[in-house]
């Protein structure tokens, strides 16, 4: 009992994780909180059954497919609804512009593929009960995408020079990096992390176009929780939140584990309101 | 030519000596509330079958007492406002003798008092128990069962049928999930049975396993289900089955959709299932209809596609003209009071969907011993097997 508690426990924190490094790759370019992270995880599931299911595309096919299809929408998503409104960041009109395109994301999904939850297919075939694939393949995704980053950002130059951006973003510019480009590349990149929250994770969500608000919201809280920006802090505050809610869900079920989730989401902002892994941002005086 | 009083006289006299010609020949207009497009439009497409095909099977017998029916839709997308828009263009300009719909209960909340005030007489399929009142709402008749009806037979199979007497009632966390499951919860423990779980899971949850889990500690004997959404039922089903688990699934007619068959790891998972259904739409062991109902499908054969929708709402679409013409064949006479007194006079009235039965002071028409369980994964042009235990 235990065990199966643990193991959705991981594979759902670890879904939540990678949506809070799909908002925190959208954020370190740009300082803006994306609420498209949510719709790129839904659009992982559908594109991934779409892809394999309906078309017939190998799975490995269908995975770089649906990667792509989610990097150009991220794309998108920085030239419609971040680009125009980061001269005034102040005004907060970022929450307006990416709320207004996840919407529209959503809607069409609706519309083009269908008001009902599909199926998703099994991918490996690999493992029953508490091993099965469903489990796993979040957690394995997810430990690969933090390896991932900390290789690109240590050791690539590309990488370093969304650390650059991400840390100064004027000093950056006046060093000469094309600070628009590596926005959008970094946009591009948390459009795939998002594909792939989705796609590892869609035997647990079902390809559902209803997905996407429920990923926003419970892939934000591991920002919160692991601080801004950080990414070892979102995937530990994901996984933390993931076995929370399932073993909620047992001890006390239904809407009660939501209300406990998010008790516990407001008892740990008032303790450490950077989030747990944060440090207060310092300014110069 | 110049107008004078007699002149004016003997026109209106002239007039009014015609209008009783006039109303011989009218054709009975029925006004139909339906959802034909949007996210619940499955069940007034099937409704949409039965109403046309009862339509012209009357009109083409030379109609009623030589009036032709005529069916005058308004599409309402499941929208409130756009069911309410339709309902006052009936009642003001297209003068319908009577409406059919809406068959979804949000829309028939929005405009039962309008039909009310305008004593149009009205028939509906919708389950809500607040929508039939003949002391507030003397005009409107149900036709299908309540949620309380629903409830009933639920409780009536798992305590008396599959003998469960621990009980895990769930259901989703919309308005419907969570009234449902709370009166269910409340039925069963008045009736002596154990709810050992009670529990809205929010439809999108990625995993049940805790709350099955959870379910299977408290000692439940059989899961109770009150939800539409098709993801968390086959969720659960799916859980159950990896547990090992075999404990049955009893509840609303969801659990027998399509959907989830197209959702579950494999088709073993969606044995002992048992969704609510109807005698008239089901099938007996020899795989027989009702009589009625096997002569009915004989008929619809090559004429109503019956692949992608199910029995009940093709035979309630045609029970609800039937309804209407029958009223006007017995009273000659297509008057708000002619209509509703009629209906208010039925005992059982042999429908194709069930035996209907009002008075005046009881418009809930629908049987409850016709409701039954139906064995939830073995649809077969609409109708289902009886689940096991019926006689």
């Amino acid at each position: 009992m235990l065990a199966s508690i643990l193991a959705s426990g991981l594979a759902v924190g670890a879904v939540y994780a990678l949506i809070g490094i799909t908002y925190n790759t959208m954020f370190s370019t740009s300082r803006v909180m994306s609420f498209t992270a949510g719709q790129l995880g839904m659009l992982g599931g559908v594109l991934g059954s779409l892809f394999i299911l309906r078309l017939g595309l190998p799975m490995p096919v269908g995975l770089l497919a649906t990667l792509a299809c989610c990097a150009l929408l991220g794309v998108v998503t920085e030239v419609v609804a971040v680009r125009p409104v980061l001269k005034s960041l102040d005004q907060h009109l970022y929450v307006l512009s990416t709320l207004a395109v996840a919407l529209l994301i959503q809607h069409a999904t609706a519309l083009e593929w269908s008001t009902e939850p599909q199926p998703f297919p099994r991918l490996a075939g690999i493992g029953t009960g508490v091993w099965d694939e469903k489990y796993w393949l979040p957690v394995v995704a997810c430990a690969a995408t933090i390896l991932g980053l900390e290789y690109l950002y240590r050791y690539t130059l590309v990488g370093r020079a969304f650390v650059a951006i991400a840390e100064d973003n004027f000093a950056a510019r006046a060093l000469g990096l094309p600070e628009r480009n590596l926005r959008m590349a970094s946009y591009a990149l948390a459009g795939a992390v998002g594909a792939l929250a989705g796609f590892a994770g869609g035997q647990l969500l079902l390809a559902f176009f209803a997905n996407g608000p429920l990923l926003n919201f419970y892939g934000f809280i591991p920002v919160a929780l692991g601080g801004l920006g950080n990414n070892r802090g979102a995937v530990i505050g994901g996984l933390l939140l993931g076995l929370f809610q399932q073993a909620a869900n047992f001890m006390v079920g239904g809407i009660f584990s939501s209300v406990a989730v998010f008790t516990l989401f407001i008892i740990v902002l008032l303790a450490r309101p950077q989030g747990m892994f944060g440090a207060p941002a310092a300014r110069r005086v | 030519m110049p107008i004078t009083r007699r002149g004016l006289g003997l026109a209106a006299a002239a007039t009014g000596l015609a209008m009783p010609a006039i109303a011989q020949n009218e054709p009975i207009k029925i006004g139909w509330l339906a959802a034909m497009t949007g996210p619940s439009s499955a069940p007034a497409i099937g409704f949409n079958r039965g109403v046309m095909y009862a339509a012209e099977a009357i009109n083409a017998a030379g109609g009623v007492k030589g009036r032709k029916v005529e069916i005058i839709t308004r599409d309402t997308q499941g929208d409130p406002t756009k069911a309410v828009n339709a309902t006052q263009e009936m009642i003001s300009q297209l003068r319908v003798h009577a409406i059919w719909g809406p068959t979804n209960s949000g829309e028939s909340l929005a405009v039962t008092a309008i039909m009310a005030r305008a004593k149009m007489p009205n028939i509906h399929p919708c389950v809500v128990d607040s929508l039939i009142d003949p002391a507030k709402y003397p005009n409107a008749f149900r036709i299908a069962p309540s949620n309380t009806q629903w409830d009933d037979a639920v409780r009536g199979y798992t305590l008396n049928i599959a003998k469960a007497k621990k009980v895990a009632v769930i259901g989703d966390t919309t308005g419907y999930g969570v009234t449902a499951a709370n009166a269910s919860a409340a039925a069963f423990q008045k009736d002596g049975a154990e709810v050992v779980t009670k529990a809205n899971i929010d439809a999108t949850q990625p995993d049940m396993t805790p709350d099955m889990l959870r379910a299977r500690n408290a000692g439940a004997q059989a899961i109770v289900i009150w939800s539409v959404s098709t993801g968390m039922i086959a969720r659960l089903l799916n859980t159950r089955a990896a547990m090992g688990w075999d404990v049955p699934f009893i509840g609303h007619p969801s659990l027998a959709s399509g959907e989830i068959g197209t959702l579950i790891d494999k088709p073993a998972n969606w044995e002992k299932v048992y969704a609510i259904g109807y005698k008239s739409c089901s099938y007996d062991a020899s795989g027989k209809l009702p009589p009625r109902n096997e002569e009915l499908m004989q008929r619809m054969q090559g004429k109503v596609n019956l692949h992608d929708t199910l029995l009940w709402w093709v035979a309630c679409g045609i029970d609800a003209v039937e309804l209407v013409a029958k009223a006007v064949e017995a009273t000659g006479a297509t008057a708000n009071q002619s209509i509703i007194g009629h209906w208010n006079s039925l005992k059982q009235y042999p429908g194709y969907f069930g035996e209907y039965s009002f008075t005046a002071q009881d418009h809930n028409g629908y049987p409850v011993s016709d409701v039954v369980m139906s064995a939830a994964s073995t649809g077969k042009n609409g109708t289902f097997a009886l689940a096991p235990g019926y006689g």
